[in-house]
């Protein structure tokens, strides 16, 4: 990464004229390159500790981890690619509910229904039966292995193949935004500037890479009929991470680490 | 069909090219699109000219680059009929206006980009990279040219629209006429597209030369200019003799260097002049006083 920032000011020597965007654009396309080739799209099973590695000179981090690993025992990492919240609520709700056959099937009947939802509220018909098919495909094929490691080690694989991880992601990005627009006159309240709800959703939720907020969280897991816990961990003052369920009160079937921009797994 | 076997049909990408393929199979009146031969991943596409606009009655081809992360990233268009609204050989991107300029959606597909392209035609070019700005008159009678453009892969690509099921033509959805109100398209700055641009120009296929890319000839133009005038003003006397030279001097730098060493000549010898007169008049007057004292 390094070179990159030698790179810049040499092109731009070159020809003034140069497009200051572009080169921000170049840049970021490398950098999402490289985080690409080496963080994997879900990771395997690391202890909660390990991720003292990544802030060994802060003592503020060290002591949260300390508290973290009291209440977790392993981490699964995601690549940060702003995908990060939506790709690691499929895996981690998919993986959950392989341990229990009726939720799953519930689970199953509740994503066949959702097409019809979605094409009600104006999506394109035919490229969200091309998101729908691959991700019913992607149910069927974990529903029809019968043992629970096997079924796992086929949902790892399935959400590290680019093709089959991102068409996960967008199926969802797509009932979070259909859930907002069904509650819109909820919702708004939470939307920032002078936003509707659907412009909100064309600009926020359905494109890939945008980060997702509390807002699209609570969204996904009102879509999903489901609760998540999410520990804030961050510099802030204090030697415990902060908890949140979304939503409030509920008993949550996912655990996900929260630092500032990115979302991991948690395995109590 | 040879698309089947040659691709991996797991692979959400193809499938999804495939499923658009067999969507588009049909020529619309306003728009039609289809794979090349043996490529699933390159397209080419007509688009007609928007009614009640200098476009009307054009036909305008172009190709469709689809990355390989297609559909989570947009395809690319380029246009290959002179249109004066767009640069042909260029990369077009298509995005959303407003907060963030590249926020192309997966569940748009290649019919949504046509129509943005086609909503987007009479649109302000403005400073645009990959825009042109010609005149409502310069892009009719290139509409009317548009006619007769031949690619050399699809033949006489007006005649596929012309020859298309009068009123097949199928609505729009919801997301697509809202899409359509706030579409927007950029070129992409890539500079080795800017060698193809010009490569255009002598391509014997285009039947009208396509002119220049407007902004590139006239920022060095420009700079040049900027650079010289104040060289000019500054080492320069400003007499008679150099001021009507002026518009000569801007030209080149060498002149300028001569015009210099002239004028430096010039008032060397203005200087010089007087003493020279007063030599002449003593000279005429030890001629007289000879003349007046030795002669008599």
């Amino acid at each position: 990464m390094g070179d990159e920032g030698e790179n810049v000011p040499a092109n731009e020597s070159n020809d003034s004229v140069v497009n200051q965007d572009e080169l921000i654009l170049a840049q970021q396309r490398q950098i999402e390159k490289e985080i690409s080739e080496s963080i994997p799209l879900v990771g395997e099973l690391d202890s909660v500790t390990s991720l003292c590695k990544e802030y060994s000179t802060d003592d503020v981090y060290l002591e949260k981890i300390k508290d973290l690993a009291s209440k977790y025992s392993h981490v699964r990492r995601t690549r940060p690619d702003g995908n990060c919240f939506f790709r690691a609520f499929s895996y981690a709700i998919l993986e959950k509910l392989l341990c229990d056959k009726d939720s799953f099937n519930t689970f199953y009947k509740l994503a066949e229904n959702s097409k019809n939802i979605l094409v009600e509220l104006g999506f394109q018909q035919f490229t969200v039966e091309d998101f729908y098919e691959t991700y019913m495909e992607v149910l069927k094929r974990l529903s029809d292995i019968d043992n629970l490691d096997d079924a796992k080690k086929e949902l790892h694989i399935i959400f590290n193949e680019q093709g089959y991880s991102d068409y996960m992601v967008v199926y969802l990005r797509l009932l979070t935004s259909a859930q907002l627009q069904k509650e819109k006159d909820f919702y708004s309240c939470f939307i920032e500037g002078h936003r509707t709800v659907v412009d909100f959703c064309h600009q926020e939720v359905e494109p890939m890479y945008k980060e997702s907020d509390h807002i699209h969280i609570m969204a996904a897991c009102s879509a999903l009929n489901t609760g998540v816990r999410v520990l804030y961990m961050d510099r802030g003052v204090g030697s415990s991470v902060t908890q949140h369920d979304l939503p409030e009160g509920c008993s949550p079937s996912v655990h996900l680490l929260y630092r500032p921009g990115h979302y991991d797994i948690l395995y109590p | 069909m040879s698309l089947e076997t040659k691709y991996n049909l797991r692979s959400p990408a193809v499938k999804r090219l495939m499923r658009e393929a067999s969507e588009l199979r049909n020529p619309t009146e306003e728009y039609y699109a289809c794979p090349v031969e043996d490529n699933l991943f390159e397209w080419h596409f007509t688009i007609r000219g928007p009614p009640d606009t200098e476009f009307q009655g054009g036909f305008y081809h172009g190709r469709i680059l689809l990355p390989p992360q297609y559909p989570m990233q947009p395809p690319n268009i380029i246009l290959l009929t002179p249109n004066g609204r767009f640069q042909v050989n260029k990369k077009i991107c298509l995005s959303i206006s407003g907060y963030h300029p590249e926020s192309w959606q997966p569940s748009w597909s290649i019919r949504t980009a046509l129509l943005a392209l086609i909503a987007f035609m009479p649109t302000e070019g403005g400073s645009t990279v990959g825009s042109l700005d010609y005149t409502k008159e310069e892009r009719h009678t290139m509409a009317r040219a548009s006619k007769k453009w031949e690619c050399s892969t699809c033949g006489k690509v007006a005649d596929i629209l012309l020859n298309a099921d009068k009123g097949f033509l199928p609505a729009l959805t919801e997301e697509e006429s809202s899409l359509l109100q706030n579409i927007n398209l950029k070129a992409e700055d890539d500079p080795n597209q800017k060698q193809e641009v010009t490569a255009v120009d002598h391509d014997p296929e285009n039947t009208f030369s396509e002119k220049l890319p407007k902004t590139t000839p006239i920022v060095p133009r420009a700079r040049a200019a900027v650079f010289r005038k104040p060289t000019y003003n500054e080492s320069v006397p400003r007499t008679a003799a150099n001021c009507s030279n002026a518009d000569t001097m801007m030209e080149s730098e060498t002149n300028e260097d001569t015009y210099q060493v002239q004028s430096q000549r010039s008032t060397d010898s203005s200087n010089r002049c007087p003493i020279e007169i007063y030599a002449i008049l003593f000279v005429i007057a030890l001629i007289l006083i000879r003349r007046l004292f030795f002669l008599e």
